[in-house]
């Protein structure tokens, strides 16, 4: 029998009869269990799916160690064949907290015995600041760090930074640039690629090779202290694709210690620089005139007398005083055939030839220091005439490297690039001058060294051509006659072209071996020759004989040496 | 009188209690373990980074150039050294190769070995 029902006394208002009460008890009995049985169940399927599964929104309580990897700020940047260029290291910097210091005046006498060069009176008003950070030292060497810890003044301690290390020191200092203390790229790449090398963990590769890089440098600064030269500049590049094997300029500064750098060091002439650059620029006018078709190989101009223009006066350095043909033009470096040449395409053709292989813009390469051509405002006949010859314009010799470099490849502009593409990727370019008119060029570039002004560019075995260049510095409105810049573009194997080499030494003067001559000729194209001479093996050049006679064919031309006279073949 | 079914069950709870407790501590012992060797790892990757940075600056091109010159027996290749993989001929028939033994290759002697470079060696005398 069931009584009262002790759980709902509330409930009995109304007094049905018992087994109907019975009956309301067992259900409202029943619906309760089920719904605990319920809630019960709930509770066994949460506990199952948050111990046996894990849930996203779920915090962390366990540490899952992954792999370990070291972590650096600033990714490393390597050369085009591995090798480190930079790289941040691990060091302690000092730094105190001077309400927590309990003598002052003792901690610097301490810490002078440890730091030398720490200077006294600034460290003891530094630590009687009411403040609780103050920089001491920054990267320490771990010696230092050793000898502070062991004089246990309370107060000091350090923290772990890195610090930017240049292991190959000054020998791509203007391409990698520096960075300042807390890190952050100043010049080069590592301005240029500042972000990119912070976020990412992968090496930043350059197209340069430090092999290449030495041989260049060593070259150019022995030409630089030979002819007592204030500077010089040196590139070398593949003209396939537009990588910059080697890129130099002297003097130069130590990365590693940026706040050392002298001024004038910082200043890159092989891209901040623009210069005029005198008679290689016959390569662009010769070139242009050949690939308009309005003259051929055979034809020529009269260099018998100086052109009178305006209050100038055009002429020879090398005269001839007679009718000279292209060859014998661009051999000889004869300005008045060059003037005459570039007058025959035109003041707008020449203008658009030379946008086209890249003279009129800054160089499009990846750092900031990049200098934009000094462009004439108004382009007359009289610039058209010294433009033709490489006067009264002014471009980065990195410009050049890469205008020149379309001329020999076949007639494709890459654009200059600091960055190694990668192996395989084919670097497209545009086509700036037809395939004939880039061979006639290979075989006067050959021509200039076998029976030329660059016969001191010749490297044995390696088919070195090229063009030289001499022109008086600008200082202010006027040429300054003893300031010359003397520089050397060549290229090699001439038979299919690969590598450009460009030298540049800024005011050299002459020596008794040079007969007091400081010109391109004399100057810079040794210093070519030297190069090519080191890299050709190390950049797998071919070495080939140069007297054989498929070669010599290749190579021949055709001088004519008087006007519609008889026909002499070049015998070399 | 307490049941068996109430002993099984009070003694099967012990046990899993002692075992969790058993389990806690080797797995934080394990962690401490595994942070370590992450430890040393690391360190151990620190210092491969130092000696990358060391290697490279033992391999200044500047550098090997004078070692070459002053301990070595040799010289820069020249261009008219080379010749193409063809026109190497066969070696003869019964030729010995004793020729080889005498080339200047064998008479190079080891690199001096005191030769601390300055700027990582302190790097290297971590504490």
């Amino acid at each position: 029998m069931i009584g009262r029902h002790p759980f709902f006394p509330k409930k009995r208002r109304r007094e049905p009869p018992v087994p109907a009460r019975v009956e309301t008890g067992r259900s409202r009995l029943l619906i309760t269990g089920a719904l605990f049985s319920a809630a019960f169940l709930v509770v066994t399927g949460r506990l199952i799916g948050v111990t046996m599964f894990v849930e996203k929104s779920q915090p962390q309580y366990s540490r899952t160690v992954g792999k370990a990897a070291l972590k650096t700020g600033r990714a490393n940047i390597v050369d085009r064949n591995g090798n480190l260029l930079a790289t941040s290291l691990k060091t302690a910097s000092l730094f105190a907290n001077p309400r927590v210091m309990l003598d002052a005046r003792e901690a610097v006498n301490k810490l002078a015995a440890v730091l030398p060069d720490l200077n006294s009176r600034l460290t003891y008003e530094k630590l009687t600041q009411d403040r609780s950070f103050i920089w001491l030292r920054r990267h320490l060497t771990p010696r230092q760090k050793y000898e502070v810890n062991k004089l246990g003044i309370p107060g000091l301690d350090f923290r772990d930074e890195e610090r930017r290390v240049y292991p190959s020191a000054a020998l791509a200092s203007h391409i990698l640039g520096h960075t300042d203390i807390d890190n952050r790229g100043l010049a080069g790449v590592e301005r240029h690629f500042n972000q990119k090398l912070r976020e990412s963990r992968t090496p930043l590769k350059l197209s340069i090779d430090i092999r290449v890089q030495h041989a260049m440098r060593k070259e150019l600064a022995a030409a630089v202290r030979e002819f007592r030269g204030i500077g010089a500049a040196g590139i070398v590049m593949d003209i396939r694709n537009g990588e910059v094997i080697s890129i130099v300029s002297l003097p130069d500064f130590d990365p590693n210690r940026p706040s050392n750098i002298q001024p004038d060091t910082r200043f890159n002439r092989a891209t901040l620089g623009v210069y005029e650059m005198g008679s290689t620029f016959k390569i662009f006018t010769t070139a242009m005139a050949l690939d308009t078709g309005r003259i051929s190989m055979r034809d020529g101009y009269d260099a018998t007398h100086p052109i009178r223009i305006a209050r100038f006066v055009i002429r020879d350095y090398h005269a001839k005083r007679r009718w000279l043909s292209v060859p014998e033009i661009f051999m000889y470096s004869s300005n008045i055939g060059s003037a005459k040449m570039a007058l025959d395409v035109g003041i707008a053709g020449q203008r658009a030839f030379l946008q086209k292989v890249g003279i009129l813009h800054p160089s499009p390469v990846e750092i900031s220091e990049v200098g934009a051509p000094l462009i004439p405002p108004r382009w007359r006949k009289i610039n058209a005439i010294t433009i033709s010859y490489g006067h009264g314009l002014s471009i980065s010799p990195m410009q050049l490297v890469a205008g020149v470099g379309s001329m020999i490849n076949g007639g494709i502009y890459h654009a200059p690039t600091f960055l190694k593409k990668p192996s395989g990727s084919k670097s497209i370019g545009r086509r700036v001058i037809s395939a004939k008119t880039s061979d006639q060029i290979k075989r006067l570039f050959r021509l200039v060294v076998t029976k030329g002004t660059g016969s001191k560019a010749a490297a044995d075995g390696y088919l070195v051509g090229g063009k030289t260049g001499t022109s008086e510095k600008v200082v202010g409105r006027h040429y300054k006659k003893k300031a010359l810049i003397s520089s050397f573009i060549g290229a090699f194997p001439m038979n299919a072209p690969r590598y450009v080499v460009f030298a540049m030494i800024d005011e050299p003067s002459g020596t008794k071996k040079t007969f007091s001559y400081a010109t391109g000729g004399w100057v810079a194209a040794p210093v070519v020759g030297k190069v090519i001479a080191r890299i050709g093996p190390l950049l797998g050049v071919r070495a080939i004989d140069e007297k054989a006679p498929e070669i010599v064919r290749e190579m021949a031309i055709d001088i004519v040496t008087k006007k519609e006279g008889k026909r002499r073949l070049a015998s070399f | 009188m307490i049941k068996r079914a109430t002993l099984i069950w009070m003694f099967l709870a012990t046990a899993a209690g002692i075992g969790l407790f058993v389990l806690k501590y080797k797995v934080k012992s394990m962690e401490g373990q595994l942070a370590a060797i992450h430890g040393k790892t690391l360190e151990n990757l620190e210092a491969v980074h130092v000696l990358k940075a060391e290697w490279s600056y033992l391999n200044q091109p500047a550098r090997l150039e004078d070692l070459g010159r002053r301990l070595l027996n040799l010289e820069p290749v020249k261009a008219t050294q080379t010749i193409d993989i063809e026109d190497i001929p066969f070696r003869p028939v019964g030729a010995s190769n004793g020729a080889a033994r005498n080339s200047s290759l064998t008479n190079v002697r080891p690199p001096a070995a005191d030769q601390v470079p300055p700027l990582f060696a302190k790097i290297r005398r971590k504490q």
